[in-house]
């Protein structure tokens, strides 16, 4: 077992290993073009053991000394969330490794790729199987590390392909196009100014109870010790990490400008890592704080009616993004945005509803990860085929690309919430909750779910119908890929397992209730509100009579604004004024003081001429001097 | 442990016979022997005291104290020390043939002052007596003034009688108050003093930020940090300047009380001297004046660990060793470029050097890594702050933020900079073959760095630092 678990974080880093060093040294060989499959290799081991864990491991915790003394130790932890998750994962990684030999196969850059990309995923499974905290930041700060080096692969900035927006297009003071060195360095500095203040919650949590094992810690007597405002400061401190790493407003603007990676990291990016850990973070603590026993804990109440605004409210904020974008990829974003608020909002209504509502958040995890590295994989495809970012194509290209065709039309179903596929079941699951939640916070819950709902259909038909039937023109260059379909088509298959899982009650946890929420009334009316305006926007893609919205929506509300504008004017402006203040410092005491010194000196060394009439004329002034005080003394 | 510390100190003297490339594969490896050492005396939690000379009253035996404090601190020493050595010889090739001088007899001269220097660095935290370790301050000034002002860049011999001046004030404040404290305790010897006095620990202190540096008279490092040869500014900046943090901390260990009656004070004077040096990183165009106002800003996380109880001592170790080993790296990365591209410090000038140079800017993202603590060592630096901060502040919210604002910013300067430098549109250079020399001992550092938060190096050091620091302060703060 002991074995098994390390191999499972170390076997895809190891095996990235030489390309990596071998890339450096024979950039471009054919001999180093051959290495990646190695590194695939690699992820493939993860996948085998993640899927062995997953059948055979009993639940529980296994430890490996790391800290002893401090009580600190790597504990993995194996229950329902996390096996599955791990799996999850490490599958789709898997897949989109196998994806990425193909896709990847002529970039110049390949050793930094695969190095970063296993090591993402590795980062990803610590997280996922970690129970201690400060374990589980070493797979966070590697996420954002990873997510950084791939985000900003192809640094040359020099390929339009790899941008995000119209290149040269301005708004106001605002560049609306961002190269790829920007996309990463968005993506760290937004990450890191919600790591640290989580890195602070992780240390207080430390600090106040003396274990960081999320299973062990009393969560409740830990609040009720430090009562409702410290509860709620420790709490957001924490959470800031999800929120800027699952990409909550105000955050989200990394999320829409790490497209200028390679397709295949936004893939993995957006369906099973990063966006996906601060859900699966959220989840998994509340999972633990056992929120719903928690209603006499002063400030749990507020911490949650807080994330379910928020959640909510993103999600509404990144369906209306994704209604007015035309880039598929950044579409595709604003859409994982969106879900992530559903996610979000679901798991925080827990505190009233119950687990079952983290259950439902984490379904709807599974099933939008593998719906969007479907997604995002034929994205990447059609723009491989196209030599284009923004959507086109028309039934002509559906036909010669079924796979791609028919795996969008499955993967926008099954995530839209169109019965009878399986975001169906799962969106029915929570607009149960929602509608039970009207009683305790009232219906703003339940309409922004329902609109969310409805836009998310309609985004998601856009890009099938924009992509495959009512496009723009394009210039098709197929190259004969076999690996990128079969790759894509694995993943879209996943959905009908889980819909199998949902419709047969055979899951230990969902047992029968998704089946149940799915079947009433109010779920079903949803499911055909959705479904309506799937086919509306399917025939309708694009108004024209609308489109200044369009742009406004599809611009993200001016939020790039914040990022690029605000944020760093304010920052340029102090620094401008400490550099001011550096500079007289400096000036004083480099040059100001010795410079004073010397003209004193050169004054002092002026009396030393050697004419008797100066020393006279000072002997002089010293007895007036004396004559002076002493009549002031005698007055 | 005497042995083990002769070992380079013999070398500085033999090194100068030997041809360059032999004088600096032994200088490397006279190093690395007592950096193994360290490792194995903290595995082992050795305390060593082995006295030398007893001098009379009122200065005081002199011996070697080897607890784990100093076993941590040499760590770091030793292990840069000797890959600095290594960078040295392709390094100062390249100085030389610029400044027009003769390389073998040249390098003789430069291989014992920079072993001079880093041997007197490492007996400094060795030194059981503040006597022997005023000494070897002295030392190490010396021999980096002349490094500086043989070989450093600019107006080199301005700017290194500026260092000297400013690095002397400091070394004469300290001394005053090493003699105030012997006047009143009629001894030096660490486990002799019974209590510093407040004029004394005032002197001290005053000395030690200056050196440290803290805002204000942190105007001496970015001038020399920056115009001082590439391998000497990567012992400078590493090692020497967080030595005002290990004076302190041993005055500190002995008699605590002024830091912690002016806790606030000193607190809130770290933060905004690292959030000012923070800030300054951002304007900076020159890459090596740049990572010069990144210390002042890592050496601000001193500053604030100090006021923060046992976790806050710990955690000045371990950020003392985080910051060693990445602006170790980054400035061997600056000098990487200068070497190739006769001279570039420009940043203005670069931009996509990714593409020319590519292990170097693997290497410097390895360096940014420790400063932000990302992965490394570091990691646990800004954790025991963290905790260190909630045992002594609770939950006061602008300490806090404050706090969290200092890292943030650490972290945006260190991947800000790496953009400007190795990324976006290349500048248009030729790439060149870069020299085994220039890049491989950056990388042992990093890996090191990283290995340091994985077990057993991980438990080794923690354990040994929990040992070490939680027990002197637990017995009433008396110094073994």
């Amino acid at each position: 077992m002991n074995w098994e678990i390390v191999l499972l974080f170390v076997a895809p880093v190891i095996c990235s290993l030489p390309i990596a060093f071998f890339w450096v040294k024979e950039p471009g060989s054919e001999r180093a073009r051959k290495l990646p499959i190695l590194s695939v290799f690699g992820l493939f081991i993860s996948f085998l053991i993640a899927i062995h864990i997953l059948l055979t491991y009993p639940n529980g915790t296994y430890t490996i000394p790391w800290l002893p003394d401090y009580n600190l130790n790597f504990v993995f932890i194996f229950d329902y969330l996390s096996k599955y998750m791990g799996a999850l994962t490490a599958f789709i990684a898997f897949m989109i490794g196998l994806y990425g030999l193909e896709y990847m196969k002529h970039d110049y850059r390949l050793g930094w790729y695969w190095f970063f990309f296993n090591m993402f995923t590795a980062s990803m499974l610590l997280v996922v199987y970690s129970d201690n905290l400060l374990m589980l930041l070493i797979g966070w700060e590697g996420l954002g590390l990873a997510s950084w080096g791939l985000i900003g692969h192809w640094f040359r900035d020099d390929d339009e392909i790899a941008y995000v927006g119209i290149v040269g297009r301005k708004v106001g003071p605002l560049k609306m196009y961002w190269p790829p060195s920007y996309g990463g360095w968005r993506a760290i500095s937004t990450i890191r100014v919600g790591d640290m203040p989580m890195f602070f919650a992780v240390a207080a949590i430390y600090a106040l109870t003396g274990n960081l094992n999320i299973s062990q810690i009393h969560w409740g007597a830990l609040f009720s010790k430090i009562g409702a405002v410290g509860t709620l400061f420790l709490m957001i401190c924490f959470l800031m990490g999800p929120f800027t790493k699952s990409a909550q407003l105000p955050f989200s603007e990394w999320l829409m400008t790490a497209m200028t990676g390679p397709t295949t990291v936004s893939a993995l990016l957006h369906s099973a890592t990063m966006v996906a850990a601060g859900t699966y973070l959220f989840i998994r603590i509340s999972w633990y704080i056992h929120p719903w026993a928690l209603h006499s804990v002063p400030g749990v109440e507020m911490l949650y009616y807080f994330v379910l605004l928020l959640g909510l409210i993103s999600a509404l904020y990144g369906a209306s993004v994704a209604i007015g974008c035309l880039e598929r990829k950044v579409l595709l974003a604003a859409s994982t945005m969106s879900s992530l608020g559903l996610m979000f909002g679901c798991a925080a209504a827990s505190y009233w509803f119950g687990k079952l509502a983290l259950i439902v958040a984490f379904w709807y995890l599974l099933t939008h990860a593998f719906a969007k590295a479907t997604l995002f994989l034929v994205a990447g495809h059609l723009i491989h085929a196209t030599h284009d970012r923004f959507c086109c194509g028309d039934l002509n290209l559906a036909k010669k690309m079924k796979t791609a065709f028919v795996a969008t039309i499955i993967a926008t179903i099954a995530l839209g919430g169109l019965p009878p596929l399986t975001a169906y079941w799962v969106k029915a699951g929570m607009d149960g909750i929602m509608h039970h939640l009207v009683e305790m916070v009232g219906s703003l819950p339940l309409d922004l779910l329902i609109l969310t709902s409805l836009l998310y259909s309609a985004f998601l038909a856009k890009f099938l119908s924009l992509n495959f039937w009512k496009g723009d023109k394009y210039h098709l260059h197929l190259h004969g890929e076999k690996l990128m379909p079969f790759a894509y088509a694995c993943v879209v298959s996943m959905v009908f397992l889980l819909l199998y899982r949902i419709v047969t009650g055979t899951d230990p946890l969902v047992e029968r209730h998704l089946l149940e929420f799915g079947l009433e009334k109010g779920s079903l009316i949803v499911g055909l509100g959705v479904t309506a305006t799937y086919l509306f926007a399917l025939v309708v893609p694009r108004i024209k009579a609308l489109s200044p919205i369009g742009t406004f929506l599809g611009d993200r509300m001016y939020l790039p604004a914040l990022n690029d504008f605000i944020v760093p004017s304010i920052g340029w402006a102090i620094s401008k004024l400490i550099e001011y203040t550096h500079r007289a410092i400096d000036w004083f005491c480099h040059f100001g003081l010795p410079e004073f010194m010397l003209s004193v000196s050169k004054r002092i060394r002026s009396i030393q001429v050697g004419y008797l009439r100066v020393y006279m004329k000072i002997a002089l002034a010293f007895v007036m001097a004396v004559i002076v005080v002493s009549m002031l003394g005698w007055l | 442990m005497l042995e083990i510390l002769l070992i380079p100190l013999v070398i500085t003297f033999l090194a100068p016979l030997m041809r360059p490339k032999l004088a600096t594969a032994v200088s490397a490896i006279s190093f690395l022997i007592p950096f193994v050492y360290t490792i194995y005396g903290l595995a082992e939690n050795l305390v060593v005291k082995q006295p030398i000379i007893d001098i009379v009253k009122p200065i005081g035996e002199f011996y070697i104290l080897g607890d784990q404090i100093s076993f941590s601190f040499a760590l770091a020493i030793c292990l840069v020390s000797a890959m600095v050595a290594l960078y040295s010889l392709p390094y100062m090739a390249h100085r030389f043939e610029e400044m027009g001088r003769e390389f073998e007899s040249e390098y003789r001269k430069y291989i014992f002052f920079y072993d001079l220097y880093a041997t007197s660095m490492l007996w400094l935290v060795f030194s059981g007596n503040f006597i022997m370790l005023y000494i070897f301050l002295e030392i190490s000034l010396l021999a980096s003034f002349l490094l500086i002002y043989m070989y450093g860049y600019g107006d080199r011999r301005k700017v290194a009688t500026l260092y000297f001046i400013w690095t002397h004030i400091a070394g004469m404040l300290a001394l005053i108050g090493f003699l105030l404290v012997a006047s009143t305790n009629g001894s030096l010897a660490f486990d002799s003093i019974a209590k510093i006095g407040f004029t004394a620990w005032l002197l001290i202190f005053l000395g030690m930020i200056i050196k440290l540096p803290g805002l204000g008279p942190h105007v001496w490092l970015p001038w020399a940090h920056a115009e001082a040869p590439t391998p000497v500014s990567a012992l400078l900046s590493p090692l020497t300047v967080g030595l005002g943090a290990y004076v302190i901390l041993r005055a500190y260990l002995i008699s605590p009380w002024f830091i912690k009656k002016f806790m606030v004070p000193i607190f809130i004077y770290g933060v905004v001297s690292s959030i000012y040096a923070g800030f300054m990183v951002f304007r900076q165009n020159d890459y090596k004046r740049l990572l010069a106002f990144s210390t002042i800003s890592q050496m601000g996380y001193c500053l604030i660990a100090f006021c923060l109880g046992t976790y806050g001592i710990m955690a000045v170790i371990i950020q003392y060793i985080s910051h060693a080993f990445g602006k170790a790296i980054l400035f061997m990365t600056a000098g990487g470029i200068i070497a190739n591209y006769h001279g570039l410090r420009d940043i203005t000038k670069m931009g996509g050097m990714h593409e020319y140079v590519p292990t170097i800017s693997n290497a410097a993202l390895l360096g940014f890594m420790n400063l932000g603590g990302i992965l490394t060592v570091g990691m646990f630096g800004e954790f025991f702050i963290l905790k260190g901060l909630v045992d002594t502040f609770g939950f006061d919210v602008s300490a806090i933020l404050a706090v969290i604002f200092v890292f943030i910013i650490s972290g945006l300067y260190s991947f800000y900079t790496f953009k400007r430098i190795y990324c976006g549109k290349p500048a248009g250079y030729e790439k060149v073959k870069v020299n085994r020399l220039l890049d491989t001992p950056l990388f042992v550092i990093g890996v090191i760095s990283i290995l340091f938060i994985f077990p057993p190096l991980a438990a080794i050091l923690l354990n040994a630092l929990k040992a070490g620091v939680a027990k002197i302060l637990l017995l009433g703060g008396v110094a073994p």
